[in-house]
């Protein structure tokens, strides 16, 4: 029995990652120059899709809460992830933390949705009864820092422990001679610590732009987009546009778009990454 | 500065645990005393709310759909743990396809959903228990996993076995799975929670009533009685509950994939 024979082992996986996730992934190409309603038959409509998207006022008010979702959520997840990190390191309490602070990442999403409506709707929350909770049902501004807040609370864990992993990556020599040489811990912190970070921030800034792209989840079991489509980020108005309108040929040419933008996305990021090596 | 750091930590620490507590209290509160609004003041202890979760009959209830979910995101999670380690064995072995999986790796699933759908309309697997389980069955990140657990373990005792005359089948599952126990149980884990967590997509493509998934259940119910706070969080909780516990077992270790996964 020679050792090729083992290649095969691999066919399983390859088989059906090739069919469930790279065939849909090209396929959806062909799927964005259909007018199709996932129950009619398809008509073949060439670029039509497209061309409506760039004159759809939706798509770009769903763009620009995209953005602002993003940095919304971006900034405080990467300030909260260092301090954090920073002030766990060495504590007698940083294991039990840790590992509490990565639970919300794990547990039923809408379990903990439900939790989180309970607690702070503003109509039926239980905290409305102690302090009055901003009306994120009225307000777009606030019902985005719910789902900030939201995905925030499910990510902060891995954000402190990819943080947290290169802090201790810092020999401690190199903080000792700093204190030797006079250095205050400000000093300490601002010339060897933080540029030491700089690639956990990039990191922590591309895992940022994953969250913002899921976000949509969390749109959907809080605040179903509203209010006023307040909270319509793109994977959002990509399943709503989908499944509740039904207009499927349209959504897989958003899907491409949503893609293309991604695409850029990484790759500026990609090459801030290099920069920095 | 110090006792900034620890006031930080502590805020942060019980903001996260907020909603942890507040299911698990709310999931016992009477039923009355959610109507008579008293909700801190009235301390009472009730099992009501787990009672309601059982009307109706068992496979379209709560419990019916909570065990479904729990068989079904278990075998999904299964069936990925065997396709990853047979394909990270095949490339331990020499296979040259591990750029295949990194590639796979960079496709936002999230971004799928239009096309999945027209895959499933095609193959006319939509509404069936298929359509929850095939797309799943296999994840690049599970094989990169592995495959980097299995990197660490010695050629040369493969060679020793190969020597005694040991095959793929006594090298896989003599050798290679009792070495491979810690990594393949923070991968299924995590695999668990991912299917586990799934939301929009069941909805979509399985949508009938006897595939309906215990999310899509207290979704649902949510959006009937937002303002029934006990049955729901009694709902929140028991279905939360499996992964919790699953967690605290495996915490040491899943974190610990987790920052081996950063160093690299």
């Amino acid at each position: 029995m020679g050792r090729n024979s083992a290649h095969w082992f691999a066919l399983p996986a390859v088989a059906l990652l090739g069919v469930f996730l790279l065939y849909p992934f090209l396929d959806v190409l062909r799927f964005s120059t259909w007018d199709w309603s996932g129950l009619s038959e398809p008509r073949m409509i060439g670029l039509e899709n497209y061309q409506k998207i760039l004159r759809d006022p939706d798509f770009y008010n769903s763009l620009r809460i995209t953005l602002i979702f993003g940095v919304m959520t971006l900034v405080p997840f990467v300030i909260l992830s260092i301090l954090l990190a920073l002030a766990l390191d060495g504590q007698p309490y940083e294991r039990p933390v840790k590992a509490l602070l990565f639970l919300p990442g794990l547990v039923t999403l809408g379990g903990a949705a439900v939790a989180w409506y309970t607690l702070f709707s503003p109509e039926y929350g239980a905290l409305a009864s102690v302090f009055p909770v901003p009306r994120w049902d009225q307000s777009p501004f606030w019902a985005l820092v719910l789902i900030m807040l939201f995905t925030i609370w499910r990510h902060i864990g891995y954000g402190v422990l990819v943080v947290s992993a290169r802090l201790k990556a810092i020999p401690r020599t190199l903080l000792e001679a700093a204190a030797v040489d006079g250095a205050t811990p400000a000093q300490a912190f601002r010339y060897i610590t933080l540029p030491l970070l700089r690639p956990a921030i990039t990191f922590l800034v591309v895992i940022g732009t994953v969250l913002t792209l899921q976000g949509y989840t969390a749109v959907f079991l809080l605040t179903r987009g509203g209010p006023f489509g307040g909270t319509e980020v793109l994977g959002y108005y990509l399943y709503k546009t989908g499944f509740e309108v039904g207009r499927l040929g349209y959504a897989a040419a958003l899907t491409v778009v949503i893609l293309i933008l991604t695409l850029a996305f990484a790759l500026a990021q990609a090459r801030l990454l290099r920069e920095e090596r | 500065m110090r006792w900034l750091g620890h006031l930080l930590v502590w805020t942060v620490t019980l903001l996260v645990a907020l909603p942890f507590i507040w299911m698990a209290y709310a999931a016992f509160i009477p039923p009355e005393v959610i109507f008579s609004g008293e909700i801190f003041s009235a301390l009472g202890f009730s099992l009501a709310n787990f009672e309601v979760l059982g009307r109706g009959g068992f496979w379209e209830g709560f419990w019916g759909r909570l065990l479904f979910s729990v068989l079904l995101t278990g075998s999904v999670t299964l069936l990925q743990l065997t396709t990853g380690f047979l394909a990270a064995y095949a490339i331990k072995e020499g296979a040259r396809i591990l750029p295949f999986f990194l590639v796979l790796l960079a496709i936002p699933v999230e971004l799928l959903l239009v096309p999945l759908y027209g895959l499933l309309v095609n193959l006319r697997l939509l509404d069936t228990l298929w359509a929850l389980v095939l797309p799943f069955a296999a994840s690049p990140f599970i094989v990169f996993l592995l495959f980097q657990g299995m990197r660490t373990v010695p050629e040369e005792l493969l060679e020793a076995a190969r020597l005694d005359g040991a095959g793929h089948r006594v090298l896989l599952t003599r050798i290679l799975l009792p070495l491979l126990r810690p990594q393949l149980i923070a991968a299924g884990v995590l695999a668990f929670a991912a299917h586990w967590n799934l939301v929009l997509y069941p909805r979509i493509v399985a949508g009938s009533k006897e595939l309906k998934t215990v999310q899509t259940w207290i979704t649902d119910l949510q959006r009937q009685n937002p303002a029934d706070w006990g049955p729901l969080s009694a709902a929140a909780l028991a279905a939360t509950l499996p992964l919790v516990i699953l967690y605290l077992l495996y915490e040491r270790r899943i974190v610990e994939t987790f920052e081996e996964g950063l160093k690299g």
